[in-house]
């Protein structure tokens, strides 16, 4: 079979295989994220909790434990709950720390607030730490992995492709159910030896890409979703099959969370978009109402009006989406329909529970920002002049804030106006085309002027070979003397009275 | 607009320092070198100047300190201040560059009011220009600028724009038989 | 010993007589220890000369004379050394003087056969006469020596430098701009070992009286020169030049623009590092807010002191302030003084209404103070370019553009005919001395379409 000979050119193209390997680079994201605090979620953490798994809703759970003290409890509960069923044995012990930190900072601090309802309940049944689970996980944990080993290590021994393949997936799960990423991402990356097919590469690539997401190295997640989409096969049968419209989607979601952390939102909503509802099921890593969410926002804060036209409020495939997040697509609807105000009153409303989400927190406000920019824009487009009072009272804002506000856009050149701050009127400015065009090319000429004096005199500083030389023994005179040489103290306090000469004498 | 007396002159004293047998000049040639700086709105020129005349030189003649405060007022743009230090005694070494001076400092502040005011204070326009209240509306009234008795407010009206330069037709083909053929080469 | 002196002399003045210098030269060269060896006699050798006929002979001995005068940095202090010293004096004011007569007189052909004495001779006298502390007595002397042995009035001469540094120690700035607003197209070929000190020097001291008189655009030309100047160490100059270069960028630009691409790698490397206090400073002006540039500038205070940069970063807090107000014009149409005294922290309406009318006089905004509502209107550039003087200015950049453009082509011409280059572009060779010439032919023609 030729096909083992050829397979690793396939992936060898774009990275290099090394890399696998390589610690995560970008991590830093998540150190960055501000302190904060949500006070009143209306967020059903079960279901919330239900739509994820693995990892996925370990992180989130434990996003939500950080941030909002309300949900602290409950989350960590049904957090330890769930990593009970995996082999995660150091997270177990992490959040039971956690849960007795903040059922100790509850007791003495929030007392008086919990005290009504929910205190007695959650004393009564949190769960107690188990040491004894914890050593019979360890070590059924270790047995697992030995006999995981052994097994490859037959396989590698009978040099039978595919079972080795297998064997470094298999180990590559249950590291990843240990909790232990960087030897789960080994594992799997070494499958790709191994692989005899494009399934199989596409297949090591979603591994490979699950576990960089959950490492967050977001530039290791866009190689290896480039990869997966170069694989031969696997662009072929494209399109028909819906096993690989659900690929598909796993990439391009993959892809939409990689831009968005990356802080690339357009890019980001443009793969968002392009996710399938029928076959959007990646619970280790979102929800299809994330997909709408995210996909939504980042729309709303960078699509022009028939850009949003186009590919979201008449996207078949998008449509779907935003029926799982009704609020969602009201705020679009709004948008589009030029209510600001309620579109903005409306954002604030989901502010608090997206502040809860981990991957759209650290982008809500500037998301927010930049879709009331475009809000401000396009309310001002149609006119010539605005009156700011009716403009602000429209955008929810007093008419000083707003002052500021199009002063910014208007310093950033997204609005082409003036304010007319005495009678608070918008004036929309018509740039003189003529005026500016002589402008332009006169500045353009002494640019051109002063660039080519300088050539003039570098050519004949190169041949006069003018340059500076190290200061070696002898003539260390160099640049050395030149300074002390220099006019000292007498010029420069000439030059420092300059600026405020009438205060001498 | 200076004159091309002072210029000349100017160019003389500045001369006459460089090449005199010390490096310095008189006492009365830096007065009047200085005195034209003023003239011709050159601060850092005068600044500097002030700051190398020799200390023997300013106290053989006192003038010269005399003019610099009116230099130093000038620095700060303070008009009523530079017309108050205006008002010394002037040795005829001196005296007919200050008076110009003062005329070319008051013509320059009603330009500045003219450009930079559609309404000024009547006192503040006349501190501005040196001179009392009568004086500046008679200015005022020259000038077509409206005063409004009740809130002894002036409304400056901007000058148009000057432009007095002639070329003569022959010149400009010049120039465009210059600009083709460049632009063939 | 005397007899050394005598075979000098003679040989100076039959060499002259037969014009035959390049031979002269070869001797003068071999005889600076003879000369070194008499000092006393020296004097009589120059008057057995004539300045105009015997130029480089003339020329030789002074350097040798110039070269040995004594150092005296400090002050005297005791009766005898006073003493010593106006006897030094005396010494420098007859040296001084048979200069004064060598400039005055003589063969300027000959001169610049020797261009690296010259300057030799120039840049010891400047010496003197900045440690005697009477730079101004220089001025007119080295502005004549300038013009005795430029080739042309836009070649650079190592003397340049020397009358930079005079007219800055004599705050006497005009002398300086008659050579600084020429441009310069090439340098004497003194192949001295500090050629390129002088070099630096010159635009550095240049930058100097452009921005000690508020040009600040030339000010930052100058300063670009010096540190985009080839370099493989760290030249002190350098490194102040970047330091002022980053506060006329703020003063001019309102942010610092990265120096070209072909500055020295030691640029980025080693000077910008050594420059912190001054890249925070930029930082800071980002910001746009004056309070930080002032926290900024007291913090620092003591390293722009010490750097002599204490007028020019206090200008910094001024041009943001400016630039605040031009921003402000920029997006309103009026606003209350009382709101530009507020946005811009100026501390009442009567500051704002002062700044204003500042900035209308210098023509850095446009705009018309209403002081009966207390409010001010900002207008755009009046100019629209529709009078027959915008057509003036614009013919006399077109004609300034041209004429760059017909000296490049020059140049281009004379690479194209310069034998090296005709080597090298036939055979291919990487002679160092023909490395530029491509380059610049390159340059030349792909400016030209601009």
């Amino acid at each position: 079979m030729t096909l083992p000979q050829m397979q690793p050119m396939a992936y060898q193209g774009g990275v290099e295989p090394m890399q696998v390997d390589a610690p995560p680079e970008d991590n830093d994201n998540s150190n960055e994220e501000e302190f904060y605090i949500v006070r009143n979620p209306t967020l059903d953490l079960e279901t919330y909790a239900n739509s994820y798994k693995s990892l996925a809703r370990l992180h989130r759970l434990m996003f939500i434990a950080t941030h909002c003290p309300s949900m602290r409890v409950e989350a960590l509960k049904m957090a330890i709950q769930y990593v009970m069923g995996t082999y995660n044995v150091t997270l177990y012990q992490q959040l039971h720390k956690k849960l007795q930190e903040s059922i100790g900072s509850n007791a003495t601090t929030n007392l008086p607030d919990v005290a009504g309802g929910g205190a007695q309940s959650t004393s009564q049944d949190i769960p107690a730490f188990d040491i004894h689970w914890v050593e019979s996980k360890s070590k059924k944990a270790a047995l697992k992995l030995e006999k995981l080993d052994t097994d490859l290590k037959n396989y590698k021994s009978n040099s039978i492709k595919e079972s080795i393949r297998r064997g470094h997936d298999d180990l590559g799960d249950h590291y990843l159910d240990c909790g232990d990423l960087s030897n789960a991402l080994k594992c799997y990356s070494r499958a790709r030896d191994y692989c005899t097919s494009g399934k199989h590469v596409v297949n090591m690539c979603l591994n490979v890409i699950k576990v960089s997401v959950y490492l967050k190295n977001w530039s290791h997640v866009l190689s290896f979703i480039n990869k997966a989409e170069a694989t031969p096969d696997f662009s072929e049968v494209h399109g028909k099959d819906s096993s690989n419209q659900t690929i598909m989607t796993r990439l391009k979601c993959a892809a939409g969370l990689a831009h968005l952390a990356t802080k690339m939102y357009k890019a980001a909503a443009k793969q968002f978009l392009q996710a399938n509802l029928d076959h959007c099921d990646f619970p280790e890593l979102l929800s299809p109402n994330n997909v709408a969410m995210y996909g939504g926002l980042c729309a709303l804060a960078t699509y022009d009006r028939n850009e949003l036209k186009k590919n979201v409020i008449f996207s078949s495939s998008f449509k779907l989406f935003l029926e799982l997040e009704p609020q969602l697509r009201d705020i679009i609807f709004k948008f589009y329909e030029s209510k600001y105000a309620s579109c903005l009153k409306l954002l604030d409303e989901i502010k608090e529970n997206l502040l809860l989400d981990m991957y759209i927190a650290p982008h809500v406000n500037t998301l927010y920002s930049q879709i009331r920019n475009r809000a401000l824009i396009q309310y001002f487009s149609p006119y010539l002049s605005a009156d700011m009072r009716k403009m602000a009272s429209a955008l929810n804002t007093s008419v000083h804030a707003l002052e500021d506000e199009l002063m910014q856009l208007i310093l950033d050149g997204q609005i082409q106006a003036r304010i007319d701050s005495h009678n608070k009127i918008l004036y929309a400015k018509d740039a003189d085309q003529r005026s500016t065009t002589f402008e332009r090319s006169i500045m353009m000429g002494q640019e051109y002027q002063r660039r080519t004096r300088m050539l003039i005199l570098r050519s004949a500083m190169l041949k006069n070979h003018i340059h500076v030389k190290s200061t070696s023994g002898r003539d260390n005179g160099q640049a050395g003397d030149a300074v002390q040489s220099e006019p000292t103290t007498g010029q420069r306090t000439g030059r420092g009275d300059l600026s405020n000469s009438g205060e001498q004498q | 607009m200076i004159s091309e007396d002072l210029v000349s002159t100017c160019a003389e004293l500045e001369r006459q320092e460089l090449t005199s047998p010390t490096g310095e000049a008189s006492p009365q040639e830096y007065a009047q070198l200085l005195a034209i700086y003023l003239c011709q709105s050159d601060l850092c020129n005068a600044k500097f100047l002030w700051k190398r005349i020799p200390a023997s030189a300013k106290s053989s003649n006192e003038e010269l300190s005399l003019i610099w405060k009116v230099g130093q007022c000038m620095w700060k743009r303070d008009y009523p201040a530079a017309y108050a230090a205006l008002q010394a005694p002037w040795s005829d070494n001196v005296r007919h560059i200050m008076t110009t001076l003062q005329e070319e400092l008051r013509s320059r502040a009603i330009d500045l009011i003219a450009n930079a005011y559609s309404s000024i204070a009547l006192s503040d326009l006349a501190a501005m220009a040196g001179i009392n209240d009568r004086e500046a509306e008679r200015i005022s009234n020259e000038r077509g600028w409206i005063i409004d008795a009740e809130t002894e407010m002036v409304h400056p009206v901007r000058p148009p724009p000057s432009s007095q330069v002639i070329t003569s037709s022959e010149g400009q083909l010049n120039k465009l038989t210059d600009y083709v053929s460049f632009l063939e080469n | 010993m005397v007899s050394g002196l005598e075979q000098f002399v003679n040989a100076v003045q039959s060499f002259s007589s037969q014009g035959n210098y390049n031979d002269l030269c070869e001797v003068l060269r071999k005889s600076t220890d003879v000369l070194s060896k008499n000092l006393q006699h020296l004097d009589n050798v120059l008057e057995t000369l004539d300045p105009f006929q015997h130029s480089l002979g003339f020329l030789a001995v002074l350097f040798v004379k110039t070269s040995n005068l004594p150092t005296h940095m400090t002050p005297p202090s005791g009766a005898a050394e006073a003493a010593g010293h106006a006897e030094a004096r005396a010494l420098d004011t007859l040296v001084f003087s048979q200069f004064q007569n060598f400039i005055d007189q003589c063969d300027s052909s000959q001169a610049r056969l020797a261009p690296e004495t010259y300057s030799e001779v120039c840049h010891a006298i400047t010496r003197v006469l900045v440690e005697q502390k009477r730079p101004h007595k220089g001025i007119d002397l080295i502005r004549k020596a300038i013009r005795k042995i430029q080739k042309h009035e836009s070649q650079l001469t190592g003397a340049h430098a020397d009358l930079m540094q005079l007219c800055l120690l004599a705050k006497n700035f005009k002398p300086a701009l008659e050579f600084l607003d020429v441009d310069i197209c090439s340098i004497s070929d003194e192949g001295s070992q500090s050629e390129a000190k002088y070099f630096l020097l010159y635009f550095y001291y240049g930058a100097m009286i452009y921005a000690a008189l508020k040009k600040f655009d030339r000010a930052l030309y100058f300063l670009e020169v010096v540190i985009t100047t080839p370099a493989m160490a760290v030249s002190h100059i350098m490194l102040e030049a970047y330091k002022k270069y980053i506060l006329v960028c703020l003063i001019l630009h309102g942010k610092v623009l990265n120096p070209p691409k072909y500055a020295s790698q030691v640029v980025e490397r080693f000077i910008k590092p050594l420059s912190s206090a001054y890249n925070k400073l930029s930082l800071a002006y980002s910001t746009n807010s004056c309070e930080e540039v002032q926290q900024c500038l007291n913090l620092y205070a003591e390293t722009f002191n010490r750097d002599g940069n204490n007028g020019l970063s206090k200008q910094v807090l001024v041009s943001l302030r400016k630039k605040n107000i031009q921003r402000l014009t920029k997006t309103f149409l009026t606003l209350s003084l009382a709101d530009v005294a507020s946005r811009v922290q100026l501390p009442s309406p009567r500051d704002a209404e002062r700044a204003i009318l500042n900035m209308i006089e210098d023509g850095e905004i446009f705009a018309s103070i209403n002081q009966k509502d207390g409010m001010v209107c900002f207008h755009d550039d009046p100019e629209k370019y529709n009078t027959p003087v915008a057509l003036q200015r614009l013919e006399e950049e077109m004609e300034r553009c041209t004429e760059l453009d017909r000296k490049i082509l020059e140049m281009d011409e004379k690479f194209l005919v310069n034998p090296a280059f005709i080597k090298k572009q036939q055979c291919g060779s990487t002679e160092e001395d023909i490395a530029l010439a491509p380059a610049m032919s390159g340059q030349g023609s792909s400016t030209f379409t601009m």
